[in-house]
């Protein structure tokens, strides 16, 4: 009696112990490797890519951490990881200011065996400029963004108003727009102008059209207190945001200055090429179809400056399988991946091979007349010490558009003599 | 006697390794790398040790300055209107009526959700195109809506107004139960000399309450001198470093830009600045206690 009641409990007991084994087995098989990035605009796109990988990859399993969507938040959770020497992270996304200094503190392995230099060259050049730093590669160009002036077509026709070719021009004719519509809703202008990263690519967009720029990276000294910066400064302050725009664009990220246009409440917007798709997509913008877009104006007619944008990935050093990380990195920067990645959320591939590819090139058209914007696109200065002079010129750009009558001349050479100083950390190079 | 004493050690030896792991060496590894110039980004530099180099440039900078002045500003305002509103809670909460059991869970809610998720729904609240503030003085009149996080001086209070959200329940708790101790006799024979509600607060309550105000005062005080997760979520210390207060300052020269002795700098001033008010008031919390049993 005893017995057979027995036999059903021993039987799961044996089934669970053989379930056991198995499963444990299975798990001493798996690899995992760490993926730290933001979330996607397609995730289906990345599930798809990484499910593909793992199948080419048996026993590899990529567990990915989802980390925060702002670039210098994101920026302050992997410099914690990476300097902490965190083995738990193999690959990541860098934006494209971080690779030189990752590769200066020693935290990216730098990829120069696996990356060969015939590779690079199927890359476009700024990209892989970008990731370069003393002579070794530290991260694969994933895809590239340049600054792009975004626009009502439907406003610009109906008051009749060419698209503007210099940032006088775009003034102007939001002005004169804003008085024939009377929409106390619409506003000139709506670009990033928080006091966070994207604020350097505004204003120095405005800055490089001026024929300013930020510093000068021969002497290794601050341009800011340069009349044509300065100028340039003046202008947004006292003609974009004075005039055509509202102040609410002292607290815009990308995100917000977006949902403004797209819903009907800006004529001017700047931002990176991924908008287009969002501005057109009829579910989430009430201006789909009436959108046109051009390059950045300057101040002269042919002089406008676009910054360079985008994101890599990059190959932690102390990851304890390097090579498995490199073939996910080279993987997921693959042609396949960026055509799938451009397919779905229309951000531009890095691969030159692709602005040929017939899909891309049917599904979106308007990618191939961006090709020379993004030849031209200015790249933020390559240096260790980005972190700290963004912070500076954040801190400069956003007190004098924040702050009423603020000194202009008086503030840049505050922020240039600061910048100066970290610039001067650099000269320590040839003493020991 | 000995023995007990012994055991009573031993009883404590795994909190004081605690305490000595997560809290004492952080403090003296972030004091000696506070000597020293060490800057992630740029290994080559290696270690140095510059002495008090690092405490000579943070008081000659004026970053640091103002976001000192904001800090101080910030606590300045927050502190006197949370213990404020708070009194006027815990009297309320005091009192005997239907519903209170409940009402006093309610009022622990700001204080229970995490900063972090509260500074965002504030965020929201602030918002300049769909935020509940603009809708409440604007309603559907769009085109009016401000725009506080864009402003250095809304942004500051917005800040404030979100701080003073989330912990004026935590001085109430502490002073209801200062409010508890009160014994109901001394109100029944000030009632027989035939004192009114107000001489009755002034006279009996306030004075008996002092160590609970005080004791609100100084969790508040180093609490919010540390405030951060608020600046991080709602404003990243902008516009016009408006809202930058010296925890995020130190944070961003420690984790964004790698200045770690810089950094740890701010940090241990930071750290010299509450433990320097901490001790004055547990001084005057003393001092209160003894004039209270008559010393």
């Amino acid at each position: 009696m005893f017995i057979a009641r027995a036999i059903p409990f021993m039987l799961a007991l044996v089934l669970a112990l053989v379930h056991g084994v198995f499963v444990g087995v299975a798990y001493a098989q798996t690899t995992e490797l760490r993926f730290v990035t933001w979330r996607s605009e397609a995730p289906e796109v990345w599930n798809q890519g990484i499910a593909d990988f793992e199948r080419q990859n048996p026993g590899v399993k990529v567990i990915r951490e989802i980390g925060p969507q702002s670039s210098t938040q994101l920026h302050d959770l992997l410099t914690q990881k990476l300097k902490n020497r965190d083995p738990r992270l193999d690959v990541f996304v860098m934006d494209v200011i971080w690779p030189a200094e990752f590769g200066s503190a020693g935290w990216t392995l730098p990829l120069d065996r696996y990356f060969s230099k015939s590779e690079q060259q199927g890359f476009l050049d700024a990209p892989i400029a970008a990731n370069r730093y003393r002579g070794s590669i530290f991260g694969v160009p994933l895809f590239i963004d340049a600054g792009l002036l975004y626009y009502r077509k439907d406003l610009l026709t109906k008051y009749r108003v060419a698209p503007p070719r210099t940032w006088t021009e775009l003034v102007d004719a939001a002005k004169k727009i804003l008085t024939a519509a009377n929409d106390p809703q619409l506003i000139g202008y709506s670009g990033q102008f928080k006091q966070y990263e994207g604020l350097i690519c505004n204003m120095m967009e405005f800055i490089l059209g001026n024929g300013g720029k930020l510093w000068d990276e021969v002497a290794m000294v601050s341009a800011l207190e340069q009349p044509a910066a300065r100028a340039a400064v003046r202008f947004v302050r006292d003609r974009i945001i004075g005039e055509v725009s509202h102040r609410g664009v002292l607290a815009y990220e990308e995100p917000e200055s977006l949902a403004l246009f797209t819903e009907g409440r800006a004529i001017f917007h700047r931002n990176w090429p991924y908008a287009w798709a969002v501005a057109n997509d009829s579910e989430r913008s009430k201006v789909a179809g009436r959108v046109g877009r051009a390059p950045l104006p300057g101040f002269s007619p042919a002089q406008g400056a676009a910054a360079l944008g985008g994101w890599q990935i990059g190959v932690s050093r102390y990851s304890l399988q390097p090579e498995l990380a490199w073939r996910f990195a080279a993987f997921m920067t693959g042609a396949n991946m960026q055509k799938r990645i451009a397919l779905a959320t229309g951000r531009a591939p890095t691969r030159r091979a692709l602005y040929d590819d017939p899909e891309i090139d049917k599904k979106m058209p308007q990618l191939k007349s961006l090709l020379e914007t993004f030849k031209q696109a200015a790249p933020r200065p390559v240096t260790p010490v980005y972190a700290p002079l963004s912070n500076i010129m954040q801190r400069y750009f956003s007190s004098v558009l924040a702050l009423h009558n603020t000194d202009i001349d008086k503030r840049a050479s505050f922020a240039g003599r600061d910048m100066n100083r970290v610039l001067d950390l650099l000269r320590d190079r040839s003493t020991p | 006697m000995k023995r007990s004493q012994d055991a009573a050690l031993w009883f404590l030896l795994p909190s004081f390794c605690f305490v000595a792991l997560f809290s004492l060496f952080p403090i003296v590894e972030s004091l000696r790398l506070s000597f020293y110039r060490m800057i992630l980004t740029l290994p080559w530099l290696g270690q140095r040790m510059v002495g008090w180099e690092n405490y000579a440039d943070l008081a000659t900078d004026p970053v640091a300055r103002d976001a000192l002045v904001t800090t101080l500003l910030f606590i300045g305002v927050t502190i006197p209107l949370e213990l404020l509103l708070g009194l006027g809670i815990a009297l309320v909460l005091n009192e005997a009526f239907r519903g209170r059991g409940l009402l006093r869970a309610v009022v622990l809610v700001p204080w229970a959700i995490p900063t972090v998720v509260a500074s965002q729904m504030w965020r929201f609240i602030f918002n300049d195109r769909y935020g509940l503030v603009n809708f409440m003085l604007f309603g559907a009149d769009t085109s009016s809506y401000l725009a506080p996080l864009a402003d250095p001086y809304l942004a500051l209070a917005a800040i404030m107004i979100a701080e003073i959200w989330k912990t004026t329940p935590f001085a109430a708790l502490i002073i209801l139960a200062g409010l508890q101790s009160i014994a109901d006799e001394l109100y029944e024979a000030a009632s027989v000399d035939g004192a009114t509600s107000w001489q009755k607060f002034r006279h009996v309550t306030l004075p008996l309450l002092k160590p609970a105000l005080l004791l609100a005062l100084l969790f508040r005080t180093v609490d919010s001198l540390r405030v951060f997760d608020l600046v991080y979520v709602m404003t990243q210390g902008g516009p016009a470093d408006a809202t930058n207060v010296l925890q995020f300052y130190g944070y961003k020269k420690t984790f964004a830009e790698g200045m770690i002795g810089y950094g740890s700098a701010i940090a241990v001033t930071v750290f010299l600045l509450s433990l320097t008010l901490a001790l004055v008031y547990l001084h005057l919390l003393r001092t209160s206690r003894w004039k209270e049993a008559g010393l």
